[in-house]
């Protein structure tokens, strides 16, 4: 399954696996070594899409690499905190009570501010070093990325009963 | 694994970046107020039928999920007005136009966000967290289905 047969395939099968789910089961996971090895499988894909879709110059490379990594570094977390909110989903599935869902929900809400965050600074971190249209470029990619995976994350996470 | 050849088709939009003209660019905000007036059109309809709501939960859901709807729409068209500006100005874009276009696209997802938790708290509380849970979801596929197809179309900053 982690066969290179392309980038975005990786990405697209990384966000399932990260979300435990099949196509139309919740199965419970856990941050395994198989979650570990797809965060940074999709990490490593969105990495070399992110330096080739942004076309810099080796100055600006050397630049925005140390940068980028950090906020790599970060996102990771973030993509545990998702794989633990879906493992608490699934756990709480067949008799989820309204406490639990509402739990959820806030966790949920938490990470989604989070991720928004990290994009706005580190987007002023990366205008210190890359002109502020590569910047923009940055932002771009990184949405076209996460709407990717966000999309096919959502349609097959079933809905609360 | 059916989804593999979307993700594939996406994925290729991301880092292919045509050389986009103006027009190109406008093309594609014309086309998001077709698909906006479509989802908005369809929603409705969507959590009609998708929420299984009683008498009484529906006297609640509905005016909250109507003003919700009137505020989202507003962010829309924050929207809607900086991707004009983007096409505007894409084939000049200046580290100025950029910075702005960038601020202005920040600043709509945060509110949107916070938007968002507002109002699906508003619904927790007029219904049972379950749906209002449910809802979320709904809302999320919806969202993320669109902007998986308008942020595949828009073209990258030159």
């Amino acid at each position: 399954m982690l066969k290179k047969t392309s980038l975005f395939a990786s990405a697209a099968v990384a966000a399932l696996a990260l979300l435990g789910t099949g196509e139309s089961a919740l199965a419970q996971t856990s941050l395994n070594d198989d979650t570990q090895l797809l965060i940074s499988q999709l990490q490593t894909d969105k990495r070399a899409i992110m330096l080739k879709g942004l076309e810099l110059t080796d100055d600006q490379v050397k630049a925005f690499s140390p940068i980028y990594d950090k906020f790599q570094a970060e996102r990771k977390q973030q993509y545990e905190r998702g794989a633990d909110l879906l493992n608490k989903y699934a756990s709480n599935y067949d008799s989820m009570t309204d406490d639990a869902a509402a739990d959820i929900l806030k966790d949920w809400f938490k990470l989604k501010g989070d991720q928004q965050s990290l994009l706005k600074d580190y987007s002023k971190k990366f205008s210190s070093v890359i002109p502020k249209t590569k910047v923009l470029r940055f932002v771009q990619i990184e949405n076209k990325l996460n709407a990717l995976t966000d999309f096919q994350a959502a349609r097959v996470v079933p809905l609360a009963q | 694994m059916r989804i593999l050849p979307l993700a594939l088709v996406l994925g290729l939009a991301v880092i292919a970046s045509p050389l986009a003209s103006h027009a190109q660019v406008q093309g594609v905000a014309a086309d998001e107020q077709i698909v906006m007036k479509q989802v908005m059109t369809d929603k409705r309809a969507v959590y009609a039928k998708n929420l299984s709501l009683s008498e009484s939960e529906s006297r609640a859901f509905w005016p909250i999920y109507d003003e919700y709807e009137g505020k989202a729409k507003k962010l829309d068209d924050r929207f809607m007005t900086m991707l004009n500006d983007y096409a505007a100005k894409y084939e000049t874009l200046t580290d100025a136009d950029a910075a702005s276009i960038l601020k202005e696209k920040l600043a709509i997802e945060k509110d949107r966000i916070a938007l968002k938790q507002a109002y699906t708290t508003k619904i927790a509380k007029a219904l049972p967290a379950k749906k209002a849970l449910r809802y979320a979801q709904i809302e999320t596929r919806i969202e993320t289905m669109m902007r998986s197809q308008i942020y595949g179309l828009i073209p990258l900053a030159q």
